[in-house]
C-alpha cells in the first residue's frame, strides 16, 4: 500500500511538473487574482452600504466566483490527462515502468484537483478580507469551501476519466465541458421547462367589502366570486436541481438569519429560492376581504428552509457516482496490455 | 525457452479486420543482438508493443526473461526496457529530471534516481544538454533521451525501435559500440531498423518479419544461399569483364555499375576462388566485396522471392 502510493505521488508530481506549471498557468492565476481582488472590492463597498455585517455576502459571492470560475478552468487540464499524453507519446513509456493503471489514473486525477484547488488558494486572501470584515459565520464559511473543493474534484474526475475513455483530447476536453454545463446549467433548463410544461389549475375564490352608500354601515361584502386561471407546477421537480452545483453549494451551507428571518449570505437566498420550489401551490386559494383571513399565511425564509427537506446530499452521492465512474471507466480503457484499442488512438 | 531472453510462440494480433501479426515465432538470446527485420507495414511495431506488454496478443505466446507480459506485466517490465518508435517526452522537463523521474516511477529512491541519471546522461553523452527542457532537443539528441530513459532500471531485456533514426554518423557508431556493450555484459538485445547495413555491423542473428509472420529459417538458408553480387574493382576497370569471364564465370553473371564489375556468385567459397583466380591472372584488384551486406541480401531476397504480399497493414501505424 505504502509503494502504492509513493508512485501515485511520482505520478503527482510529474503531473503538476509537465502539465500544469507552466508560464500561461501562472499568468491565469494571476488574472483570477486581480478579478476576484476586484470583486471583492466593488462588494465590499456596495454592500457595506446598507449591511453593518458585509462579510458573509462578500465570503459567498467569491466562493461562487471560485466555484464558477474552477468549473471553467478545471476541464481544460483535466480533461486531456491521458489522451494527450497518448498524443504527445509519453503515456506508453508511463506505462511500461512499475506504474500501475490504477496508480496513473488516481495520480492524474490528484494532479488536476490539486491544480483546480490553487484557485481556492489563490482567492484565500479575499476569503481573509471577508472574514475581516466581519459577520461571517464559521461553519457557513468551512461547509462551503469543502463543499467547493468536493465540487472541483468531482470536475476533475469527470475530466481525467473521459480523457482516457475518449481518443481525442479536443473532444474529451469538449464532453467534460457539456458535462459541467448539463450540471449547472441544463439542470436549471430541464427544471424550468418542466415546470411550464406542467400547469395545474388554481380555483380561486374571493370577495371583498363593497360600498354601497356613504357611512360605515353601508360597508357590505359582495358575493364570493370564482375564478380559475393556469400556474405552472415546479414542486414535483425539485429533485432536478440537487444535481446543480451552484444549488447543492448553497443547500448543504448552513444558513445564518438576521432579526427578520432572511439570511445573510447569497448562499442562502438560493436555498430559499431551492427549498421554496418544494412547496406545493395551493390549488385552492380563498381569499376573503371582509376578514382578514387568508393574509397570514405569508412565510419568512426561514421557515421556509425549516419547513423543507435538504437535497444536497443527494446531488454530492450522484456526484460521486459520476466521478467514481468516469474514473473507473478511464482506469479500463487505460489498462495494459490492451485488449481493445480506444478506436482512431495510436498506443504509444 | 530461457529465462533471460525473449521466446515468442505463434502471437498473432489483428485490429478489426487487419492482421498486423499472424504469426510470428523466434527467440532471441541473452548476450546477444538480434535484429527484428521487415518492411514497412510487416508488424514490427505491433509485435514490438506487445513484447513491451502494452498490447495483449490474440493468440501465442510472449516470454520476457521468463515473465509472461499478459499474466503479470509488472515483472515484465521490471527486466524490460523500451525504446519506443515514438519520440514523445515530457516537453518542459529537462534532460536529467525526466531521467529521474523515470527512475521514480520504476520504483528506484529520489537518490538511487539522482545518481542513475548523472550515470546515464554520461554514457549517451547528453552532459551539455542535461539541465535543457526536452523539447529543445534534436532528433538525435532525443534518440540517445529515449535510450537512456530506457536503461533506468538496468533492464537484462532490451527492445529498441529504430534506434538509429535520426543520429548522425559518429552517433551511429557510439551507438553500435553502445548496443554491443550491452550485449556483452550478458543482456538481450531486440533491434528493428530500416537501416539493415547499420544492424549488419552489431546484430548477432536476425528475425525476418513479412506480412505480420516471421520467415522460417528454411527459408531465409535458402534466401541466404541463393546467388549474391560482389563488386570487383581494379586499377585497369576495362580489363575486368574478361579476367572474371576467363575465371569460368558465365557471362550472364558478369553485370557492371558505376563504381566496378558485379560478378553473382553462388557461395563465399566460390567468390575465394574467383579471387584467387583473378588475382593469378595478374589484374590489380583494389577492392572485391558484397555489394550488400548480409542481412540485406537475405532481405531483398526474401522479398523478391516472397508470395505476393498481401495488404496487411501495421496496425498501430495505421491507428495513428
Amino acid at each position: 500500500m505504502n509503494a502504492f502510493l509513493t508512485g501515485v505521488g511520482v505520478v503527482v508530481a510529474l503531473e503538476l511538473r509537465q502539465r500544469v506549471r507552466t508560464t500561461a498557468w501562472y499568468i491565469l492565476l494571476g488574472v483570477f487574482f486581480v478579478v476576484v481582488g476586484l470583486v471583492t472590492l466593488l462588494l465590499t463597498f456596495a454592500l457595506g452600504g446598507f449591511l453593518g455585517d458585509a462579510g458573509g455576502g462578500v465570503l459567498s459571492t467569491i466562493v461562487y466566483f471560485v466555484l464558477l470560475l474552477g468549473t471553467l478552468v478545471t476541464p481544460a487540464l483535466s480533461g486531456n490527462a491521458i489522451n494527450g499524453d497518448r498524443a504527445d507519446g509519453t503515456l506508453a513509456t508511463t506505462q511500461v515502468t512499475q506504474i500501475g493503471t490504477g496508480q496513473l489514473v488516481l495520480g492524474k486525477f490528484l494532479a488536476a484537483w490539486v491544480s483546480a484547488l490553487a484557485f481556492l488558494v489563490v482567492g484565500a486572501p479575499f476569503i481573509a478580507v471577508s472574514v475581516i470584515i466581519g459577520g461571517v459565520s464559521l461553519d457557513t464559511a468551512l461547509v462551503s469551501i469543502l463543499v467547493l473543493a468536493f465540487e472541483l474534484g468531482v470536475v476533475a474526475a469527470i475530466g481525467v476519466g473521459l480523457s482516457g475513455l475518449l481518443a481525442r483530447p479536443l473532444f474529451s476536453i469538449v464532453v467534460t465541458y457539456l458535462a459541467v454545463a448539463a450540471l449547472s446549467v441544463g439542470t436549471l433548463i430541464v427544471f424550468s421547462l418542466a415546470g411550464i410544461a406542467t400547469q395545474s389549475t388554481v380555483t380561486s375564490e374571493s370577495r371583498y367589502p363593497e360600498y354601497m352608500g356613504v357611512g360605515d354601515d353601508d360597508l357590505v361584502c359582495s358575493d364570493w366570486e370564482t375564478s380559475t386561471y393556469s400556474i405552472p407546477r415546479f414542486d414535483p421537480y425539485w429533485g432536478v436541481l440537487v444535481a446543480n452545483p451552484y444549488v447543492l453549494l448553497a443547500d448543504a451551507t448552513p444558513t445564518h438569519f438576521d432579526r427578520s428571518g432572511t439570511p445573510d449570505d447569497l448562499f442562502g437566498f438560493v436555498k430559499v429560492a431551492v427549498r421554496q420550489a418544494q412547496i406545493a401551490p395551493d390549488l385552492n386559494s380563498v381569499y376573503d376581504g371582509c376578514t382578514e383571513e387568508g393574509i397570514s399565511d405569508f412565510q419568512t425564509s426561514r421557515e421556509i428552509i425549516e419547513s423543507t427537506v435538504p437535497g444536497w446530499f443527494v446531488g454530492a452521492a450522484i456526484h460521486l457516482v459520476l466521478a467514481a465512474t468516469a474514473l473507473t471507466a478511464g482506469w479500463s480503457a487505460t489498462r495494459t496490455p490492451a485488449r481493445r484499442l480506444p478506436k482512431g488512438s495510436r498506443i504509444a | 525457452m530461457t529465462d533471460t531472453g525473449i521466446d515468442v510462440i505463434g502471437v498473432a494480433r489483428s485490429f478489426g479486420a487487419v492482421h498486423a501479426v499472424r504469426d510470428a515465432t523466434f527467440s532471441a538470446p541473452a548476450g546477444a543482438v538480434t535484429a527484428l527485420i521487415g518492411p514497412n507495414g510487416s508488424g514490427k511495431t505491433t509485435l514490438m508493443l506487445m513484447l513491451a506488454s502494452l498490447l495483449t496478443p490474440d493468440s501465442g505466446s510472449i516470454r520476457i526473461a521468463g515473465q509472461d507480459p499478459v499474466a503479470d506485466p509488472r515483472a515484465v517490465r521490471a527486466a524490460m526496457g523500451w525504446m519506443p518508435d515514438v519520440l514523445g517526452s515530457w516537453a518542459t522537463l529537462s534532460v536529467r529530471a525526466t531521467l529521474e523521474i523515470t527512475g521514480r516511477l520504476h520504483g528506484l529512491s529520489k537518490p538511487a534516481s539522482a545518481a542513475r541519471a548523472e550515470e546515464l546522461i554520461d554514457l549517451v553523452g547528453l552532459e551539455p544538454l542535461a539541465q535543457q527542457p526536452t523539447r529543445v532537443l534534436s532528433r538525435g539528441q532525443k534518440q540517445k533521451l529515449s535510450l537512456a530513459r530506457s536503461l533506468v532500471h538496468d533492464p537484462r531485456v532490451l527492445l529498441l525501435d529504430e534506434p538509429a533514426s535520426g543520429l548522425d554518423p559518429s552517433a551511429r557508431a557510439e551507438l553500435r559500440i553502445l548496443v554491443r556493450r550491452l550485449a556483452d555484459e550478458g543482456r538481450c538485445l531486440l533491434v528493428s531498423s530500416h537501416v539493415l547495413s547499420e544492424l549488419d555491423e552489431m546484430a548477432d542473428s536476425a528475425v525476418y518479419i513479412e506480412a505480420g509472420a516471421s520467415v522460417s529459417a528454411e527459408r531465409i538458408g535458402r534466401a541466404k544461399a541463393s546467388l549474391r553480387q560482389w563488386r570487383v574493382r581494379a586499377l585497369d576497370a576495362s580489363a575486368v569483364p574478361a579476367a572474371v569471364e576467363a575465371a569460368g564465370v558465365e557471362r550472364d553473371r558478369i553485370g557492371r555499375d558505376h563504381l566496378g564489375t558485379l560478378v553473382s556468385v553462388e557461395s563465399e567459397a566460390e567468390a575465394a576462388s574467383v579471387l584467387t583466380k583473378l588475382v593469378g591472372a595478374g589484374l590489380a584488384i583494389s577492392s572485391f566485396a558484397p555489394v550488400v551486406g548480409d542481412l540485406e541480401h537475405t532481405y531483398l531476397d526474401l522479398s523478391r522471392g516472397a508470395v505476393p504480399a498481401q495488404p496487411v497493414i501495421d496496425g498501430t501505424e495505421d491507428l495513428s
